[in-house]
């Protein structure tokens, strides 16, 4: 197990190191530059190359590459060009938001999937409404059926705060706020939950040990729960980890119709402004909590299938 | 004593308005708040003039008054100017405004190493120098006609003498609104300053302006009564909508933008000024500002906006004549045979630009004139369009106020290369008799008319909407400005 977590934490770093020169290289092909941004479109040459020397724009791309590397090493990420801050304090700011918008989004997602394909591999009935109610909530963009839970909780019904976030100083507030966005997520996530959960049971459920398990008499909702569940979850496992990595940024859009200042919001902008050291500390914070979710779900499988072993 | 009973009455009226927090949503968050480190249009929409102020101002119909200067004299030269400054005005933080400030300020707008923002605006100060602590004397090495309109843009506000890092999070002026705090990714706060210089403003006890990028967003926070305003940028669609409810109002005006179908001169097919008369003629820019538009936005013909002074309308200079159009190009040698072929180049983020892009597009069909539209990134498009110049046609809106200048840059991304019109902007740039000035303004915008240099479509429509409570609001955006001084929440 230790030795296991050793070789793990090795490749996560050699992961991370890929990951972000990778995207320093990517950006030095990508058209545009920030200091347009600073100083405007009409401005002079001589001002232009006065701010690209104060912000190390002027040196060569290896130079530079290094000088993040150096930095990196000290763990300060550099300053960011566009808002004039350590990128690690716009980071850290953002995170705790998207982390918690990414908790709740895939706890509410677990909390609808998993009891909805318990009911549909049960009563097959149910299974097709439920698999087509799941491929109508797949289908609708998130925008979409994020503007209509606002108007229907914050602006008909007006139980919940139509957006904005007031920060962590009022945790119930705070909570308040991510309700509505962390239950569009939820309905948009569940569906692909749903479908692998659903799935995954039915497979379970024609093994032949269920078999035996039914003909010993023992009640169907016990075989479900007991027998069937655990095994069949794994790949459930497996998807909330990928999932978990993705909406990190890729909750771009539910920040953007709720006004959550996350860390997809962040990337987007960075990559507009051509913030070279915020987008870099960008992809690799991203990619350490990538890292960290697979690792988390490599863990679980050890916990959920006894057969599992770290090696 | 009839007239002092109905002052007393609106007195008592404006007493019973005055107080209150106004929620204004804003479409994006600027990378900082002062406007001389950043040109993003962010930072003055939500700080000029509210918190950060300059010399002189624009008022909401474009005009330039005074602010910390009381009254100016030029010479008849043009080549020194005199400003007198208000007596006892007060930064936030409790420092008198003086002179100083004034020197500091100016010295480092017009050292181009200084990391101020549009050092060009400043570039004709030879010196700045203090008679007394509330006299300023500016002395230009040049007259320039644009000196005053320049001390009026965002960029000219003055902080404390000796702060520049700090203004960056931390803005420091002395507007009516003192700056309390911006909240990352959420917004930013101000809060009435007692110690403002004009008796009585402003009317509001605190001002919270909400980065709300989404549209849907704006509008559920708007109907939810999370926010009070939006400050800018509603969609027309929107505007219709929300001008038949009876809760809330829509208020439109002029802004400074052109939205310009930009053509490359330098090459083919548009360094053929037939072809380039023939795409005036085939757009019907009505058709535009009614289809795209819904009919906000105002068709011009030249690159200014009809709000801005000494503005000629040139809107019908080449009236819609599709078959007049087929003929000029029939005579620059394109017809069915060998239909006018080009890529036409639309910007991402700017949806209303990209729309009317197709729509344009749409109407040179109908003549058999064939673009290819293709859509860049923003940062593409400015190396590719904004500076290599690497393009066909193109469309954009030119936001900035008083730009006609640039076509007097050949090497800007029109590539319009007129030693006629340098000559003209020249004898307008310095000139000290504003009213020959205003004549070659005039001259000009026809000159650019005559030379078709790009289609000029429509002066972009400023469109806010709120809550049917609130009152004074600018209905104009002669520059980037949510100016919140003389708003008040009826009650």
């Amino acid at each position: 197990m230790g030795r296991f977590l050793l070789r793990r934490l090795l490749l996560a770093l050699v992961t991370l190191w890929l990951a972000s020169s990778l995207v320093f290289a990517f950006l030095l092909f990508l058209p545009g530059d920030p200091v347009q941004a600073i100083l405007g479109l009409e401005a002079s040459p001589e001002a232009r190359a006065a701010l690209e020397r104060a912000l190390g724009l002027d040196r060569p791309p290896g130079k530079r590459y290094l000088r993040w590397l150096a930095g990196l090493m000290r763990l300060d990420l550099g300053e960011s060009i566009r808002y004039a801050r350590p990128v690690a304090s716009l980071v850290g700011e953002r995170l705790a938001l998207s982390l918690a918008l990414v908790l709740l989004g895939l706890g509410g997602a677990l909390l609808f999937a998993l009891p909805l394909a318990l009911w549909a591999a049960r009563f097959p009935p149910v299974d097709l409404a439920l698999s087509g109610l799941m491929a109508f909530l797949q289908s609708v963009p998130t925008f979409f059926l994020g503007v209509v839970l606002l108007y229907a909780f914050a602006v008909h019904l007006p139980l919940l705060p139509a957006s904005g976030f007031p920060g962590w100083q009022d945790p119930l507030a705070a909570l308040r706020h991510l309700l509505l966005p962390a239950l569009t997520l939820a309905l948009a996530r569940a569906a692909v939950l749903f479908r692998m959960a659903r799935g995954s049971l039915l497979e379970v459920l024609s093994q032949d040990y269920i078999r035996t398990a039914r003909a010993k008499g023992v009640p169907e909702g016990w075989v479900l729960l007991k027998h069937a569940l655990r095994p069949a979850s794994l790949p459930v496992v497996t998807l909330l980890g990928l999932e978990g990595g993705f909406l990190l940024t890729g909750a771009v859009v539910v920040e953007a119709v709720f006004a959550l200042p996350g860390l997809g919001g962040l990337a987007l902008t960075a990559l507009e402004a051509r913030d070279y050291p915020l987008l870099q500390g960008l992809v690799l914070v991203m990619a350490a909590l990538i890292v960290l979710f697979n690792l988390a779900v490599d863990l679980l499988y050890g916990l959920l299938d006894p057969r599992v072993e770290y090696a | 004593m009839r007239k002092l009973a109905v002052l007393l009455l609106l007195g008592l009226a404006l007493a019973q308005n005055r107080g209150g927090e106004l929620r204004v949503a804003v479409l994006a968050e600027p990378p900082v708040l002062d406007p001389t480190a950043s040109t993003s249009q962010e930072i003055p929409r939500m700080l000029y003039d509210n918190v950060l102020q300059g010399l002189v101002k624009f008022n909401e119909k474009g005009e330039i008054v005074p602010a910390l200067a009381e009254r100016w004299e030029g010479s008849p030269s043009g080549l020194t100017w005199t400003f007198h400054l208000r007596k006892g005005v007060r930064f936030h933080n409790g420092s008198p405004f003086t002179a100083e400030d004034v020197l500091f300020k100016f010295n480092r707008a017009r050292d181009p190493k200084s990391g101020h923002t549009h050092p060009e605006y400043y570039q004709d100060i030879g010196s700045v120098e203090a008679k007394d602590p509330y006299t300023v004397v500016f002395r230009l090495r040049q007259p320039n006609q644009d000196f005053l309109f320049n001390l009026a843009r965002p960029d000219s506000v003055i902080g404390p003498k000796g702060r520049v890092e700090e203004q960056k999070t931390q803005p420091i002026g002395t507007g009516p609104f003192r700056f309390v705090a911006w909240e990352r990714g959420v917004g930013v706060r101000l809060e009435r300053f007692e110690g403002y210089y004009e008796p009585g403003l402003p009317y509001l006890d605190r001002v919270f302006f909400r980065f709300l990028p989404d549209q849907n967003a704006q509008l559920a926070a708007l109907r939810a009564g999370d926010i009070h305003v939006i400050g800018l940028g509603v969609s027309p669609e929107t505007a219709l909508v929300l001008q038949k409810d009876p809760n809330f109002k829509v208020i439109t005006g002029f802004t400074t933008t052109e939205i310009t179908t930009g053509m490359n001169n330098s090459r083919p097919p548009f360094n053929d000024l037939r072809v380039r008369r023939a795409i005036q003629h085939a757009v019907d820019k009505k058709a535009l500002v009614e289809g795209v538009m819904l009919g906000f936005g105002t068709p011009i013909g030249s690159h200014r906006s009809p709000g801005e002074g000494c503005y000629v309308d040139l809107s019908g200079f080449y009236p819609y004549d599709p078959a007049k159009a087929k003929a000029l190009l029939q005579e620059a040698g394109y017809g069915p045979g060998n239909p006018l072929r080009f890529t036409f180049t639309l910007a991402a983020p700017y949806p209303y630009e990209r729309r009317l892009g197709e729509a344009i597009a749409a109407q040179l069909a109908q003549i058999g004139v064939q673009a290819r539209l293709e859509v860049v990134e923003w940062a593409t498009w400015l190396s590719r369009v904004f500076r290599g110049a690497d393009y066909q046609m193109t469309i954009i809106g030119h936001s900035e106020p008083n730009d006609i200048g640039i076509y007097a840059n050949p090497n800007y991304y029109f590539r319009y290369d007129s030693p006629r019109f340098r000559e003209l902007y020249t004898q307008y740039l310095r000139t000290p008799d504003a009213k020959k000035a205003c004549d070659l303004m005039k001259e000009m915008q026809r000159l650019l008319a005559q030379d078709a240099v790009n289609l000029w479509v429509m002066n972009a429509p400023y469109l806010a909407a709120m809550r049917k409570e609130v009152m004074g609001w600018w209905p104009n955006q002669p520059t980037p400005s949510l100016n919140v001084t003389r708003v008040y929440l009826a009650r």
